[in-house]
This record gives structure tokens, C-alpha cells and sequence, in this order.
């Protein structure tokens, strides 16, 4: 049995946080992780509030655990997304793509624990100054938008910036990724890519085959140009994309339009042509789907029997 | 030392430029800096000042900072 400080803290059974992947993190996602013992997050995306709050509603029809929203702040609807989580007594908010500094004082003030997901030390702790019970340091392995710094090489440098819990994301599938998480210093995961093919996952079926088809060299950072990289898996749309950025006969106004819409279009039609499927570098160590709970419960054990040997060559 | 050389100087110490360079009009932008880095110097300018500073787009250049922290130290 594995047991952290961020279990009390989002008053959770598995120190793990599911990924507020847009499109991807909703109702039936988020439920599934949250009855199996994680922190499941539905993601407010570029929705409206009333999309959030129906999804919400549904969430609580089928699991009376806590679960979080995934608020990302680019969103034009930001605003009133950050008022919903307060109205629908949500107890738990992580945020992703800005600062969510703005927001914070009416969060906390609402009770509600905000968990960051940050790409550097120095923005770890604004985030702890501003309230934050825990962050979130992402590497760039991970799925969608990604930071310069990988996992390893942040995770350590935040956990000595900071003294809330650190929670480490980026690279995570297996209970190896979770014992070398602690062994970084972080007491928690957060997880996005493997879930992408738990059986609770609605994405469409042509997006599940391609990660469990990925190879380790299957993912690719597009979007660099444009200040914003994004992580997805190799194909003639991404490639393309990819080349684009480095043809200045191409403006950057063309190139925010090509990304526009395609992770929906890999999501909702698994539009092989168009879409974006957003992936992080471990998506070839995601071989099968299963449901959540078996997810969950197979990678913790395998952290716990790491852990248990993890003296093996001290003497 | 005025407001304008203690921030110089923060920049020159954080990025390595030439101090000569920069005036009230220089954009952090034009400096190499990308948001990563303004998070990095808003907080070296909050603990040299002593203050609070409300990140938004109206911190373009660095007499907008200068503005800015002068604005709190009354």
C-alpha cells in the first residue's frame, strides 16, 4: 500500500492525478479515476459554462468521490468557467496553459485546493506565494503543450524550490515512472497518455489504436514557432505541420489556423488526415486497454515492489 | 541608484546584456526574453522592491516596470 501526503490532501485512496486532457477528461473519464481511487478531472477545455456545469452534474451521477476540473487558461472562456467550479462547490482545481493567478483569491477563498501544473521553478513559486496546496511540474515528455524541461531534470529543481507537495507529470505509464517520481522527490503523479486508452475513456476508437501502435520515437513537438509547442503522435498531418514551421513563406496567422480544431477532429471523428492526436513520449509502453481501476491498481503495485527494492545497491 | 539602473541592473545580472543597451523603451521581447523568463525577473523585481507585482500585458518595457514599481514606492 502506497501512501502520500497528496492522498490527504485531495482526500484520495492512489496518489495519482488523471491529465485534464481537452476533449479527452470528461465526465465518464473523470468518474471512472475518481471510483478508482485517483484524482479524476473533467477538462473546461475551450467550453463554455454551461457545457462545464452539465459535465460536472453528469460526473456526480456517477461517482459520489471528489473529482477535480482542469481549468486552461488560454480559454476565452476562462472567466466564467473559473466562476462555475466556484458555484458547483468543486473542490479541487488544477490549471494549465497561464497563469492562474487571477483567479486564485476567489478559489481559495471557496475552499477550493488548486494544484497548478507548472513548467519551471520560478513559476512553482508564484504559485506557492499565491496559495497554491501543491504543484504540478510537467516535463516536456508528456502529451499536448508541453515546457522546455524534461521530468527529471525538473521534478527535483521544483521540489527544492518549493515546500508544498510537488506532484511530477510527464513520462509516467508504469509503476516505474511512479517510484522514480518519489525517488525525485515528488509525492504524487499525474498520468494523461495511458488513460487515453482506459476502456472509460470516450475518445474514438482510431485515436486508442494509435497510441497502443506508437513507438518510442512516434511523438513529435510541433508549434515551437508560434510559442507554444504541442506534443502528438507522427503523422502526415503533424509532419506537415512540423515542416510548415520552418517555411517563412508561411505566416504564423496561417499556421494557428492549421492547428485549429484538429485535436477535436482526432478526438470526436479520429480524423487520421486532419486531426491531432495529442500523445506523450510514453505512449508506446501503453500496450492494451483496460478499464481505470485495473490501470491504476497495476501500476501502483508495480511502484510498490520498485520501492520495496529500491536498497538493492545500497550496502 | 535610481529605479531605472537597479532594474538595469537585474536584467543585465539575469540575461547577460550589455546595460548600455537598454532604455525605459526596450521590450523585454527584444531582449530574448519569453514569458518563462518574465516570470523569472517579475520575481527578482518583487524581492528587490520589496512589492507585489500584478503580471499582465501592460508589462511590455522596461519603463512600464519602472512605472510601475515607482507607482508603490510612493
Amino acid at each position: 500500500m502506497i501512501k502520500t501526503p497528496l492522498c490527504d490532501l485531495l482526500n484520495i485512496e492512489y496518489p495519482i492525478i488523471q491529465g485534464g486532457m481537452a476533449w479527452v477528461a470528461d465526465a465518464s473519464l473523470a468518474s471512472a479515476v475518481a471510483n478508482a481511487g485517483g484524482l479524476g478531472l473533467i477538462s473546461a477545455m475551450n467550453a463554455d459554462a454551461d457545457w462545464l456545469r452539465n459535465e460536472i452534474r453528469k460526473a456526480r451521477t456517477m461517482t459520489d468521490r471528489p473529482f477535480g476540473v482542469n481549468i486552461m487558461l488560454m480559454s476565452p472562456f476562462a472567466d466564467e468557467v473559473a466562476k462555475v467550479v466556484v458555484d458547483e462547490g468543486i473542490g479541487i482545481v488544477t490549471t494549465g496553459a497561464g497563469s492562474p493567478l487571477k483567479y486564485m483569491p476567489a478559489w481559495i477563498g471557496a475552499g477550493i485546493k488548486v494544484l497548478p501544473v507548472i513548467p519551471s521553478t520560478g513559476i512553482a513559486r508564484r504559485m506557492e506565494k499565491g496559495g497554491a496546496c501543491a504543484v504540478i511540474a510537467e516535463g516536456g515528455e508528456s502529451g499536448g503543450h508541453v515546457g522546455e524541461l524534461t521530468t527529471m531534470a525538473l521534478v527535483p529543481q521544483v521540489c527544492d524550490a518549493v515546500s508544498i507537495p510537488v506532484v511530477a507529470a510527464g513520462g509516467i505509464a508504469d509503476g516505474r515512472g511512479i517510484a522514480a517520481s518519489f525517488m525525485l522527490g515528488a509525492c504524487g503523479v499525474q498520468v494523461g497518455t495511458r488513460f487515453l486508452v482506459a476502456e472509460e475513456c470516450t475518445i474514438h476508437r482510431n485515436y486508442k489504436d494509435k497510441i497502443i501502435k506508437a513507438k518510442d520515437i512516434s511523438t513529435i513537438a510541433t508549434g515551437k514557432r508560434l510559442g507554444h509547442p504541442v506534443r502528438c503522435l507522427k503523422t502526415p498531418f503533424s509532419r506537415g505541420f512540423f515542416r510548415k514551421e520552418y517555411d517563412p513563406s508561411v505566416s504564423d496567422e496561417d499556421l494557428e489556423a492549421l492547428g485549429a480544431g484538429a485535436l477535436r477532429l482526432a478526438v470526436q471523428e479520429g480524423d487520421e488526415k486532419r486531426g491531432c492526436f495529442m500523445a506523450g513520449q510514453v505512449a508506446a509502453m501503453v500496450t492494451k486497454e483496460q478499464p481505470v481501476k485495473e490501470i491504476i491498481g497495476e501500476m501502483f503495485s508495480e511502484a510498490e515492489a520498485i520501492l520495496g527494492g529500491a536498497g538493492k545497491w545500497v550496502s | 541608484m535610481t529605479t531605472f539602473d537597479k532594474v538595469v541592473k537585474i536584467l543585465v545580472d539575469y540575461n547577460d546584456c550589455d546595460a548600455s543597451e537598454i532604455t525605459m523603451g526596450t521590450k523585454f521581447a527584444d531582449l530574448g526574453l519569453d514569458s518563462l523568463d518574465t516570470v523569472e525577473l517579475v520575481m527578482n523585481f518583487e524581492e528587490e522592491f520589496g512589492i507585489t507585482i500584478e503580471m499582465n500585458e501592460g508589462l511590455q518595457t522596461v519603463g512600464d516596470v519602472v512605472k510601475l514599481i515607482d507607482s508603490t514606492q510612493g
